[in-house]
């Protein structure tokens, strides 16, 4: 596309596809951030290397209290549990070292997490047999959904820290889930809760048409693709 | 369902003409649109003295789509 092709497309309605396509004649222009050849064979198809962190979500973000804020594990586990803040701060953490790939197509490389191995909470929990699915319950209603194989990944966590600051508000503060070899939309912000169930049952952006299983390297957009 | 313009505005314009739709019976609610209409009021919330997440037009858009397929095939 060119830049006259670009403008004359352009109105409120395609302003979020005009931004990418700019950003990426911009990248084409002026090189785009430097990457490394072993950098640029860890960006899936279709996706651009940006170094900032674009915040993408709709409506408004959420306040929360710290004091009163819980995390909730339901559904097909023989030890349905809740937490506290205070007590998510003592548990077991990790540190992982990934990219993160959003489906709006900006790949952010060499982030540093932190947080609580996704295994722990598994294993508090105890799945029944029956648990084959998980639904990422977040503030204001939003859901994703995730198979038990994806989310069972020792690259999976619940993360309070970004590149050594806690997540801010916009990204998520004070928990995302991160599931880092799906894109980003399923790394739930503002998360509050996991229920297993055994069967699939579509989560927010899944139900109105983006693909559900995501997978980056497949290019898995859209429900469609 | 889906007019040119804002899909912002799109979307808050369709909340409206469907309850008003339901309240006179020309439709009859379903789990889906009931499904539909909250996460539509989700999306589009928006609080005092913010502005709305970058996705709102684009959720707003998606489920407005899925809304009319719904009716389509209704």
């Amino acid at each position: 596309m060119t830049v006259r092709d670009a403008l004359a497309a352009y109105t409120s309605e395609t302003r979020p596809e005009f931004e990418r396509n700019l950003r990426a004649m911009m990248d084409r222009l002026f090189g785009g951030p430097k990457i490394s050849e072993e950098q640029k064979k860890r960006v899936p198809p279709g996706q651009y290397v940006t170094q900032k962190w674009p915040v993408l979500h709709y409506g408004s973000v959420p306040g929360t209290n710290l004091a009163t804020w819980n995390f909730r594990v339901w559904g097909e586990v023989e030890n349905p549990f809740s937490f506290t803040w205070d007590e998510f701060r003592k548990m077991p953490r990790k540190k992982v070292h990934t990219d993160v790939h959003c489906v709006t197509r900006w790949s952010r490389l060499d982030m540093d997490w932190e947080g609580v191995p996704i295994q722990h909470i598994l294993e508090r929990a105890k799945l029944k047999p029956s648990a084959h699915y998980v639904l990422e319950h977040c503030e204001q209603g939003y859901t994703a959904n995730l198979p038990l194989e994806v989310l069972d990944d020792d690259d999976v966590m619940l993360a309070d820290v970004a590149d050594g600051a806690p997540l801010t508000a916009e990204h998520g503060h004070p928990l995302r889930l991160l599931v880092p070899k799906r894109y980003f939309w399923k790394s739930a912000k503002w998360i509050r809760g996991l229920e297993f169930l055994p069967k699939d049952q579509l989560g927010f952006w899944e139900r109105y048409g983006y693909n559900n299983n995501a997978d980056p390297w497949k290019e898995e957009r859209f429900s469609d693709d | 369902m889906a007019r040119q313009g804002h899909a912002v505005d799109n979307g808050r314009d369709a909340v409206a003409r469907l309850h008003a739709a339901f309240a006179d019976g020309s439709l009859q609610r379903t789990p889906f649109l009931d499904q539909a209409l909250r996460d539509l009021d989700v999306a589009l919330e928006q609080d005092a003295g913010q502005k709305l997440g970058g996705k709102s037009a684009e959720a707003s858009r998606f489920i407005l789509r899925a809304i009319v397929r719904a009716l389509d095939d209704a």
